[in-house]
């Protein structure tokens, strides 16, 4: 029987196993590194940096994890912040406007394969959306979780995927992928 | 234009799985080592305690535990021998069910069982 996600805590947190731990991050890594991957819009070496960096505070603060949340929200939720540390020191969080969304809507320079252009159009979204996004249609996170994991209303989760999901279905529409 | 429900469909199908690539063994390398006392100095600790609290015990006993022992030795030798029996089964169980559920393999795999 494969030991739940809480067993391998329980041994990190009593035993200090750190195979335990790694356990941990060999199941969570592609979401976590998935989401850094769309907030850093593909920039994979500083995204697995931003992975790494939230996996060690992860283990850092593990005894502060009490089980209210899935431990994969509880890592989403540390993740982002290393993302918007990291941001802040790089002074680039700031969203694409719709100006630029609207100017890369020209279906020439766009790839023409559905997902290729689903990715491009979602990279393309303000930070605010695009991470709504991923975090509730892409990784499955209610709304509620996902406000919990970016510190913000939850009407404001709401309002930023449908936003989002509008703006996408506006973006795929206009490309015309079948 | 697509549906909500396609949407997040063809979001989750984009979304490829990140094979792990030595990413794990990276973190785990960057791990600070576990902040564990000695186990002696655990075991020190364990048995200064509990020579202190015997000690602070006898002495606020007013003679009650001489007493006591005196009495004791008044008995014949097999009650005794069957008292201190007793007594080592009693902390013999507490010894083996504090060890299993320090133990993870024996936690579980007596979880298995279940």
């Amino acid at each position: 029987m494969e030991l739940t996600d809480a067993d391998l805590i329980a041994r990190v947190l009593s035993d200090d196993d750190q195979h335990a731990f790694g356990e941990l991050v060999r199941r969570h890594q592609s979401s976590v590194r998935g989401l850094l991957r769309q907030l850093t819009r593909t920039d994979l070496s500083l995204a697995d940096d931003l992975a790494q960096e939230a996996f060690i505070r992860a283990y850092k603060n593990i005894r502060t994890f009490r089980g209210e949340a899935r431990f994969s929200t509880w890592l989403y939720r540390i993740a982002y912040n290393c993302f918007r540390e990291d941001a802040r020191k790089r002074k680039e969080l700031v969203g694409v406007d719709e100006e630029l969304l609207q100017a890369e809507h020209d279906p020439q320079i766009v790839d023409p394969g559905l997902r290729h252009d689903l990715m491009h159009a979602l990279n393309l979204l303000p930070l605010h959306e695009r991470t709504a996004i991923v975090l509730c249609c892409q990784n499955g996170l209610s709304h509620d979780e996902a406000a919990r994991v970016l510190d913000i209303p939850l009407g404001t989760v709401k309002t930023n995927v449908l936003r989002g999901r509008e703006k996408l279905k506006r973006t795929l529409a206009a490309w015309g992928p079948n | 234009m697509i549906d909500d429900e396609t949407l997040d469909r063809q979001l989750r199908e984009a979304a490829p799985y990140i094979d792990d690539e030595g990413f794990t063994a990276r973190v785990m390398t960057s791990l600070p080592a576990p902040q564990r006392q000695p186990r002696w100095l655990r075991a020190m600790i364990l048995l200064g305690l509990a020579i202190l609290g015997s000690g602070i015990a006898y002495a606020l006993s007013g003679g009650f535990i001489r007493q006591g022992v005196i009495q004791l030795s008044n008995f014949p030798i097999w009650l005794l021998l069957v008292f201190a029996f007793g007594c080592g089964l009693v902390v013999g169980a507490f010894a083996v069910i504090f060890a299993i559920r320090k133990t993870p393999e024996v936690r579980d795999f007596t979880r298995l069982e279940l």
